[in-house]
């Protein structure tokens, strides 16, 4: 029927579907899944930074881009400042939702640019 | 935390909740204990308009499974301590993860987030509190199972049990949350545990399945209340349609807010329209992604020539319908038949879909992936529009009838533009009621503007009620004016059950307006 979708199978890019390959390892069997253990730094981004701050949702301002070495440390306790206190309209994330060594692996991939392609890939 | 800086529970001993701590710490490990300032900074970021010095709490506990929750409650319950629970604690502008009153300690059940079942036959999934809609969307996509969600606007980092026990809403078929939750596990404040509905009975296959069990149903009672902990929850899922189209339907008159109710009501009713439809305003449906001084620049009430002006700019209406059908190819065809009929009668109204609708822009995108239950933030673009991250969530409830919606939008505009606020504002359409959702948008930055949007909200409570219009759901600031708006024998009710289910008053203290 024109112009009425039908639904479909998901299509992800490949790189989502190997952190989703990841992630569902974590989950299976499906009875008793939990997400406790330290997820990749690409997939914490994935699954709540980029909501706002990939560049094509915009609602935050872009968090990818690389540092130079210098400023790293200065960049990364900003981040770190706002993701555990919030700023402006950002909620503060709690150890509960992002454990400090996912925020620590998360901060160093930010800050050194790894993150840019993910980015680049978003939906 | 030094001693002079040490915040306690009310009416709490220092000795008696460093022997709680100790015995928290015991259950829980010291890890899942946290008294330190900086691991309790995310337990303190409000955007209500309220002092941030009353929300601070004295410490917060991670628990990861009931029977911690039973001892914790057990505890409590010795030295007197009040708790206040959270989930994923992302209620945005209703108080988020921030205590009900400085002194109380965080039950933060994010930990808790195992997904313990979902049954693709049925269509239902039994969930812990700390489980997000994104983590329960992955599974669902990594299992290949042919189910949506039902997200509101926080959609991914928020979660199902959270938000149906706010008695929350999203936008597909299945939007009134609580409508389509099913059994729960909770522990009672003295530290027993029940299962509601089916549950009761061991080994039960249809706890899950039949929602009223056996004798008084009281899910709800464990919904924007203080009377236990939920530690599990079943939910009902949507199958997957075989197709589904999404809708607009612009109008550009602010008088047009009548004829789209009473147009929309009967199919509603009728499940043609089977979905939360949204009918949003214009500062709603370009605050997502315009921000407010690329039009004007006063601290007043934006001016009618702006709004115009963002209208024809934008290419959107006064009032925008986002609306979708569910179902086979054919049945969408001939519902959407019956709707272009409804809506085409007047002659004023612009009704698109596919191409049309999509290069119309504004918020289409992320309004089709929210009533498909996708994860989709692009509302809290909102955030943007005034900036200074200060938000609250007026919601009043109204029928779905034309007249009141239209007295509602006028006392509306009239208290926040006495304020100098912006009506910001959607109506989200249930079977036969509506929530007129007004985002109280201002700058917490500015200590004045923080004041007047204080008043401007109390004002608003008072003047909705006058009226005959209660809210369904509001911030920690206003939960007990709210509850006054209510009357005294319901609260009297509340506080009799609270009185025989929590005598020691120790869970979340104040919520709704309910306390000892």
């Amino acid at each position: 029927m024109q112009n009425t979708t039908t639904v479909l199978s998901r299509h992800l890019p490949s790189r989502t579907l190997g952190a989703l390959a990841l992630f569902g390892a974590l989950l299976l069997p499906p009875v008793a899944a939990n997400a406790s253990d330290a997820r990749e730094p690409d997939e914490v981004y994935r699954q709540v930074c980029a909501h706002c701050h990939a560049p094509d949702k915009a609602v935050g301002p872009e968090i990818t881009m690389a540092f130079p070495e210098a400023a790293w440390e200065a960049r990364g306790n900003y981040i770190r400042n706002t993701v555990r206190h919030g700023r402006a309209a950002m909620p503060a994330f709690r150890a509960a939702k992002i454990s400090d060594p996912e925020l620590e692996a998360l901060i160093e991939a930010l800050v050194r640019g790894d993150m840019a392609t993910t980015a680049a890939s978003e939906e | 935390m030094s001693t002079t800086q040490r915040i306690l529970p009310k009416g709490v001993s220092e000795a008696d909740f460093d022997a709680a701590l100790a015995r928290f710490r015991e259950i829980l490990g010291a890890d899942s204990v946290l008294t330190e300032s900086d691991q309790l900074a995310a337990y303190s970021k409000i955007m209500m308009a309220g002092d941030d010095a009353d929300y601070i709490p004295s410490a917060a506990l991670l628990p990861t499974t009931t029977e911690q929750v039973q001892e914790i409650v057990r505890t409590c319950n010795q030295y007197k301590v009040p708790i206040w629970t959270i989930s994923t604690g992302k209620n945005l502008g209703y108080g988020s993860a921030a205590p009900g009153e400085t002194g109380q300690v965080m039950l933060d059940m994010h930990r808790m987030n195992r997904i313990l079942d979902v049954d693709p036959e049925v269509c239902t999934a039994l969930l812990e509190p700390g489980v997000t809609y994104q983590q329960l969307y992955d599974y669902i996509k990594e299992n290949d199972l042919k189910l949506w969600l039902d997200p509101p606007a926080p959609s991914a980092i928020a979660g199902p049990v959270g938000n149906t026990l706010d008695r929350g809403v999203g936008y597909t078929p299945y939007g009134e949350h609580f409508m389509f939750q099913c059994g729960m596990e909770v522990v009672l404040a003295n530290g027993e545990v029940i299962r509601t509905g089916m549950g009761g009975i061991e080994n039960s296959s249809s706890w899950q399945v039949f929602k009223w069990g056996y004798g008084p149903y009281i899910d709800g009672l464990f919904t924007q209340s203080n009377y236990g902990i939920v530690t599990k929850m079943g939910l009902w899922l949507m199958p997957e349609p075989p197709a589904y189209r999404p809708f607009i339907i612009q109008y550009q008159d602010p008088e047009d807010i009548e004829e789209i109710v009473d147009v929309l009501r009967p199919l509603r009713i009728a499940q043609i329209i089977p979905n939360a439809v949204v009918i949003v305003h214009t500062l709603w449906d370009a605050g997502t992604h315009v921000v407010r001084k690329d039009y004007y620049d006063g601290s007043d009430s934006i001016p009618r020539e702006a709004i115009e002006r963002i209208k024809a700019d934008e290419g959107i209406g006064e009032w925008n319908v986002y609306a979708a059908l569910y179902g086979t190819p054919e049945q969408i065809e001939v519902n959407w038949k019956i709707v272009e009929q409804a809506f085409g009668a007047s002659g004023k109204a612009k009704i698109m879909y596919g191409e049309e609708a999509e290069k119309r822009g504004g918020g289409f995108e992320y309004r089709s992936a929210l009533m498909k239950g996708d994860m989709n933030l692009q509302e809290f673009g909102l955030y943007n529009w005034r900036g200074g991250g200060g938000s609250m969530w007026f919601a009043p409830v109204s029928q779905a009838k034309g007249s009141e919606t239209k007295d509602q939008t006028e006392l509306a505009q009239q208290i926040l533009g006495k304020y100098g606020f912006d009506y910001v504002a959607e109506y989200i359409v249930g079977w036969r009621d509506m929530h007129h959702v007004i985002d109280l948008l201002y700058n917490r930055q500015d200590p004045e503007e923080t004041k007047r949007a204080h008043d401007c909200f109390a004002e608003l409570i008072d003047e909705f009620a006058k009226r005959g219009y209660g809210l369904y759901r509001t911030n920690t600031e206003f939960m007990e004016q709210v509850a006054g708006t209510f009357g005294e024998p319901l609260r009297e009710v509340h506080k009799t059950l609270k009185n025989a289910l929590d005598p020691n008053g120790i869970l979340s203290p104040g919520k709704s307006g309910i306390r000892q």
